[in-house]
């Protein structure tokens, strides 16, 4: 495929550019880019963690470095004008962004009117609001929503109303940010097989950005990489790009989508370790509601020591809730949960916080002092440890969790890859014999991802009974027993080899083959059962 | 129906009577007044006696409580009058008595009036109307629209925060300074969270072409009709009305003056 389209007009130029957030930042983020976006193309960027993909969507726009007091340097034009010539206002509408978090892209209460605001900005006549309005929602296939509260609506269609109104401003150049990140697995594919949709239809260039590029092999036509070092390493087509430079594509950190990789390393990677025969928890007949809804309906489910389970299943399944059940922190509305056959309600809450750790979704949730070592040692210090037995467990912590140098550093400092290993790291102090996983892996790069389950692997080699929430079907593919909700109740209970065989039940619940099952990229058979 | 008049002008013409009300310290004035506002609240808006009655109590209790206090401590200047009855070591008399009622009144004419708004107003119109007819800055608006989003997810973050403690086994606080400590814990990951997730919603908006440029179009024109007008004119001319009535027949008394 020929990357540069001759003779049009690129969509964008950059040359040299560079950006950091502060002045004493050594190393820029973003260091000395050069490239060139066409019209009409769809282009991938890739990159690890923090390497300031996201900072590069918004200096395309204009937004960077102002609304953060960075600083830049370089050029960029858009459509052959320097975007510093370009009034305000002006570039944020030719330039459409799709951000990652659903929750906090919206400022209006309904779907209406979060539309109609992006309207106004354009200044179009109140008379023509309504019409386009019906239109963009019709071809984003939300028409039956547009009275409905934003809030209500779940993640993949918020992100499709996010996508909605982006469109509304008709744009040379749509960004999509991580939009999937969020989404349960159908969602995700559904809310990609939109953007083709209408990328077909309109004709206008796409950039997106992605950790796992599998899903949109399909549409992209480029991929570029930027390093950590926030220079440009890679510039090229896909495939090339996917078979000629995996080793560097790994030492980045990214993850290689199946078909180039020859399958997920899951199953390889690990010895499988068989589970003890000796159950650490076990769920009975447990039902809970919340606010006269019915969540979690008649839930058993044993736990074995040195088990890795995966729980899976749609967005509000009631997934993150049995875990919140199984560690004690909602009461059940009927029925028991046992650890080591006693029932929770009678163990003393600290005695139950030694057996049990569970790390949350969100990092920064469960930081509770100012440095990276009183957050390490706080667990051990209420146990009353000395001081050197302290100091000793720490330094072996940050050692294998790679946090020895930023020692003193404040915990929310941290990058989100160190963040979520120092989250980690904060559950282990005690050696716990259950450990409760809420969607660890979401929005972490394959580095910081592969990390973290090496962690988990060997917890579980040394029994250490593992539950996972979680929507990454690779990861289901690991454990040793996939729990699938649905609708509150348990849809099946078993090993992920007989999962995989219930195409119909996986596709109810929203969810799909782990990616060595899947032979190719059209998967034509999930749009035939989803449409 | 009420709920259809412009906000800013229903605004305008509850806070007006509430000021005015203010004044007033005889019996008769907000009592009229009152059984005005009951009228209104119920023959010109959907919402149901029983729920009206549910909203409206802490208010009664308010206001019952005002008055009993105002009666016991009355001011020297409206104490006069004879003793009425006593109660322990307070006498009340003819004139605490009147304040003390008056006072209970007023109350419950701003409870009712502002019950009258409150259950009417959409939240968004009023700040699009706050925008449209006084000119309030689309920054402030929409600002304060998006913040209102932000309500329900503050208390999810703080559950899961309180979660997230107690699974390190920081026990629950005990006595004022552990509460201060709890305070303090909790405070700063919400505020960094609640700081990142209102940059990343302003940089929403601004991707979205939002800059703080009042010439917009308005998708939802808050005008100003003839009937917010009649309503603004019903509301001032009924308490100009009652209080002329109220001179008429001499009960009208503004700051304890009779006049």
């Amino acid at each position: 495929m020929q990357v540069h389209k001759g003779w049009e007009q690129p969509i964008i130029e950059i040359e040299n550019f560079s950006f950091s957030y502060e002045e004493i930042d050594k190393q820029p983020l973003l260091d000395g880019l050069d490239v060139t976006l066409n019209p009409n193309e769809v282009t991938l960027l890739m990159g690890a963690s923090g390497s300031g993909k996201s900072s590069l969507a918004l200096c395309l726009n204009g937004l960077y470095p102002e609304a953060v007091e960075g600083i830049s340097s370089g050029d960029i034009f858009f459509l052959g004008k320097h975007i510093q010539d370009c009034e305000r206002g002006e570039l944020t509408q030719k330039i459409g962004i799709v951000f990652q978090d659903p929750e906090s892209q919206f400022c209006m209460i309904t779907v209406e009117d979060e539309l109609a605001f992006t309207l106004e900005n354009r200044k179009i006549p109140a008379s023509e609001i309504f019409g386009k309005i019906e239109s963009v929602l019709k071809a984003v296939g939300m028409q039956r929503f547009i009275h409905h509260k934003i809030h209500e609506l779940s993640g993949g269609q918020k992100q499709k109303i996010a996508l909605a109104s982006v469109l509304l401003l008709e744009p040379e150049l749509l960004i999509l940010d991580e939009p999937t990140a969020n989404l349960d697995p159908v969602s995700s594919l559904e809310f990609i097989e939109l953007v083709e949709a209408i990328q077909e239809e309109r004709q206008m260039s796409c950039l997106i950005i992605e950790h796992q590029a599998e899903d949109w092999l399909r549409l992209i036509e480029r991929v570029l990489v930027i390093g950590m070092d926030g220079k440009l390493l890679a510039d090229d087509a896909p495939d090339r790009l996917f078979s000629e430079q995996q080793r560097l594509l790994e030492q980045e950190g990214i993850f290689l989508p199946e078909e180039y990789s020859g399958g997920f390393e899951g199953r390889k990677r690990y010895n499988q370790t068989v589970p003890a025969e000796k159950t650490v928890l076990s769920v009975r007949d447990l039902s809970f509601s919340c606010k006269n809804q019915n969540v979690l309906n008649n839930i058993n489910i044993d736990v074995l020591a040195g088990e890795l389970i995966a729980v899976a299943g749609e967005n509000g399944a009631g997934k993150s809730t049995l875990l919140q059940l199984m560690a004690g922190l909602l009461e059940p509305d009927a029925g028991d949960i046992f650890l080591f056959d006693r029932p929770l309600k009678k163990w003393r809450e600290n005695k139950l916080r030694k057996h049990m750790g569970f790390v949350f979704q969100n990092p920064e949730h469960q930081f509770i002092t100012d440095t990276v070592y009183e957050e390490l040692t706080f667990g051990m210090k209420c146990n009353g440890y000395t001081e050197a037995e302290m100091e000793n467990a720490a330094d072996l912590w940050m050692g294998q969790f790679g946090l020895r140098e930023h020692r003193d550093n404040n915990p929310f400092a941290l990058s989100g890859g160190q963040k979520r290993r120092l989250s980690v790291a904060t559950v282990l102090d005690v050696s716990p014999d259950i450990l409760l996983f809420d969607e660890p892996t979401y929005g972490q790069d394959a580095a910081t991802t592969t990390e973290l389950m090496d962690y988990v692997m060997e917890l579980k080699a040394m029994g250490t009974a593992i539950i996972f929430v979680t929507h990454d079907m690779n990861i289901v593919d690991a454990a040793d027993r996939a729990i699938i909700l649905k609708q509150g109740g348990v849809a099946f209970s078993g090993v992920p080899d007989t999962l995989w065989k219930k195409t119909k039940m996986l596709y109810e619940a929203r969810l799909r083959k782990p990616a060595r099952l899947r032979q190719n990229r059209r998967e034509s058979h999930v749009y035939d059962i989803i449409h | 129906m009420i709920s259809s008049i412009n906000p800013s002008m229903k605004m305008v013409a509850v806070l007006l009577p509430g000021i005015l009300l203010g004044l007033t310290y005889d019996v008769f004035t907000p009592l009229m007044y009152f059984i005005f506002i009951l009228i209104v609240t119920f023959s010109m808006t959907h919402i149901s006696i029983l729920r009206w009655l549910k909203l409206f109590s802490p208010f009664l209790m308010l206001a019952v409580s005002f008055a009993w206090m105002t009666m016991l401590y009355a001011n020297q200047t409206f104490s006069g009058g004879q003793e009425m009855f006593r109660f322990w070591l307070f006498e009340v008399t003819s004139g605490s008595f009147q304040t003390g009622v008056s006072v209970g009144l007023r109350s419950l004419c701003f409870g009712a009036l502002s019950l009258l708004f409150i259950l009417t107003t959409d939240s968004t119109k009023l700040m699009l109307s706050f925008m449209q007819q006084f000119k309030l800055p689309p920054k402030i608006t929409y600002g304060i629209l998006a913040g209102y989003r932000f309500l329900p997810v503050f208390q999810h973050e703080l559950q899961t925060l309180r979660q997230a403690h107690r699974i390190r086994g920081v026990s629950r606080a005990r006595g004022i300074k552990g509460s201060v400590n709890q305070f303090r814990r909790y405070a700063i990951p919400l505020l960094a969270s609640g700081i990142r997730k209102a940059e990343r919603v302003s940089i929403a908006m601004e991707s979205k072409g939002f800059t703080d440029d009042a010439d917009r179009t308005h998708y939802h024109n808050m005008t100003v009709k003839k009937r917010d007008w009649l309503f603004l004119v019903l509301m001032i001319g009924v308490l100009i009305a009652v209080f002329v009535l109220s001179y008429y027949f001499g009960y009208l008394q503004i700051f304890g003056r009779q006049f």
